[in-house]
């Protein structure tokens, strides 16, 4: 008995040792990070300029802060696929708070960046107080919110942008574009957020277990609001950051984001379940996914490539998130699983 | 009422649609014994903790909790005056650490620049004292639960009821989704902590473990009290004849 048990046994240890390596999602998604960019850096001279580099930071900056907000939603157990409506119109309407009211740049940016608060608040009350399903529910807002935009806007672009709503976009702190310094506090803030304090923790408890967060007495509601509202506030910020990257404003701004948000969420090792996620791995994963973009332009692939690699990247981490949370295994792919 | 009851329950009557859970249940826990609470499936022993624990209201009944008459609406009633229930599903938080869990509700904090932030390492260190003190044995308080087999989970419940300073602790089928080693473990906790003076009601299906750490065993069937009986002087048989064939004399 016990000698027949042996060999299973070992092989029950290697698969806890894995289990074990799997659970530590942040590092395995930096291990396949740093693999990736040493490959690169190996194997292309483009790749490994400086402003390459830099291009790549500029280029997952948008999506990264974006994505942290989307983090934050996702760990509490919900999503939120209005973002890239908010950040277009938050981005709309700072280009008019200048253009036809004639505020101040910076005014104008405020201004902008409360669309997004408010845009993200009612989101919140309706995933909470009206307990509206938050996939369905911020997919109807998110049209709402980009039929406000192209409404005010009629569909007209911004043209001729001052620096001063462009700066967030195009600027240099120092030699370091501005937008890069901006990606890095915002990872560090809501790092810091969902580790550190009472509110990330709460956000992880409903996530992780929403019927004995309700059972503690904690003010779920409330939090699912400045969820959403963070969420909404990150959207406009990457909007605006987007209208100094574009240089021009556009109603479309944003169109493209939610997609890839999720992405480098996912890709960074946030359970699609709630409870599970962290802001480094979402940066991590932000960063893959714009080594992959990059590599198809140095490598001199074809760019159009790169909705492919991104979504076979998605899949590849939905089956990794499976086989973590013992949801799949090689018995059910086999089919041997009676 | 009794003062040396923790909890007294007086006719409690329960009707769920056409069913009868309970019919004028009366039960006594005294302070710090440990109580089983057996009886086959449907027999109404979730209901009556459930009703003592606020989650289910009674028809009819009194509940008495350290001799005052308790209001209970809810479990956060029941919670006040120093009772805690722990479910067979578990309500532990399997994302967070063992800390996390043991102060779920009542994280200690300190404000900076008007931020709520948590002081981790505080509660880190009271929740290895407290593991320690219920010799709990759980390696560390930053192990994350779901890491945890099904016995630690229930010991760690167990910590957070009683770092909640409840004196009353229902526990519904602990062990049954334990193996032997993990079970005998929860049951030496469960008399260590009686020993320490808590009161305990054990619901369970494994007879054999009431008799072998319990005070008095209590069996319901059909929603009725068959009887109470003592531990001491009491055989499986005993009781399981009143679990399968109810009062001998039909009348209690």
């Amino acid at each position: 008995m016990t000698a027949n048990q042996t060999p299973t046994t070992r092989v029950e240890s290697a698969r806890a040792r894995v289990r074990e390596m799997m659970a530590h999602r942040e590092s395995g998604v930096f291990l396949a990070l740093m693999l990736f960019f040493v490959v690169m850096y190996t194997v292309s001279p483009i790749f490994r300029r400086p402003f390459n580099l830099t291009t790549i930071l500029r280029q997952i900056s948008v999506t990264s802060i974006v994505a942290m907000g989307q983090t934050l939603v996702i760990v509490s157990g919900a999503f939120d696929l209005s973002q890239g409506s908010i950040a277009g119109l938050a981005a709309m309407v700072t280009a008019k708070l200048w253009k036809n009211a004639g505020l101040d740049p910076p005014i104008a940016i405020i201004g902008g960046l409360g669309v997004g608060v408010v845009c993200g608040f009612l989101n919140g009350v309706l995933a909470a107080r009206f307990r509206l399903h938050p996939i369905v529910m911020t997919l109807a807002t998110g049209a709402v919110f980009l039929g406000v935009n192209f409404y005010i806007t009629r569909g007209e672009s911004i043209i001729g942008l001052p620096d001063g709503l462009t700066w967030l976009g195009k600027g240099l702190i120092g030699p370091v574009p501005a937008l890069i310094v901006l990606m890095f506090i915002v990872a560090f803030l809501m790092h810091i957020l969902l580790t550190r304090t009472l509110f990330g923790l709460r956000v992880r408890m409903i996530g992780g277990n929403l019927k004995a967060s309700q059972d503690v007495g904690m003010n779920v509601e409330r939090i699912r609001v400045g969820i959403f509202t963070l969420s909404g506030f990150l959207s406009a910020l990457g909007g605006i950051v987007l209208l100094g990257r574009v240089g021009n404003a556009l109603p479309q701004i944003g169109q493209g984001l939610l997609f890839p948000v999720v992405t480098a969420a996912i890709v960074g090792g946030t359970l699609l379940t709630g409870g599970v996620g962290s802001m480094a791995g979402t940066l991590i994963g932000a960063a893959i996914m714009g080594i992959a973009r990059n590599s198809l332009v140095v490598l001199q692939l074809n760019i159009y490539l790169q909705d492919i690699v991104q979504g076979m990247l998605v899949v590849v981490a939905l089956l990794i998130d499976q086989f973590r949370r013992g949801e799949l295994n090689w018995r059910i792919i086999l089919g041997r699983d009676r | 009422m009794s003062i040396e009851h923790a909890v007294e329950m007086r006719g409690i009557s329960k009707r769920f649609g056409t069913v009868q859970a309970l019919n004028g249940v009366d039960l006594e826990l005294r302070r710090g014994e440990l109580l089983g609470l057996v009886g086959d499936n449907a027999a109404g022993k979730s209901t009556l903790m459930k009703t003592l624990y606020g989650s289910v209201i009674p028809d009819a009944g009194e509940i008495f909790v350290e001799g005052q008459k308790a209001a209970l609406r809810n479990p956060r009633d029941a919670q006040a005056l120093g009772l805690a229930m722990i479910y067979q599903d578990l309500a532990v938080f399997n994302n967070l650490d063992v800390a996390a869990n043991v102060f779920t509700g009542r994280e200690y904090t300190k404000r900076v620049l008007g931020i709520t932030f948590l002081d981790k390492k505080r509660m880190y260190a009271e929740s290895e004292a407290l593991l320690s003190r219920l010799r709990i044995n759980i390696s560390s308080p930053k192990l994350l639960v779901e890491r945890m087999s099904g016995g630690q989970r229930q010991m760690v419940a167990v910590a957070r009821a009683i770092g909640f300073d409840a004196t009353i602790l229902i526990m519904d089928e602990p062990t049954a989704a334990l193996g032997v080693k993990e079970a005998n473990t929860l049951l030496d906790l469960m008399s260590e902590l009686r020993d320490q003076g808590i009161s305990i009601i054990l619901i369970t299906h494994r007879i054999s473990d009431v008799l072998s750490i319990g005070d008095r065993v209590m069996v319901l069937k059909g929603g009725e009290r068959q009887g109470v009986l003592d531990v001491e002087d009491s055989t499986l048989e005993d009781v399981e004849y009143l679990i399968v064939r109810g009062r001998p004399d039909g009348s209690g």
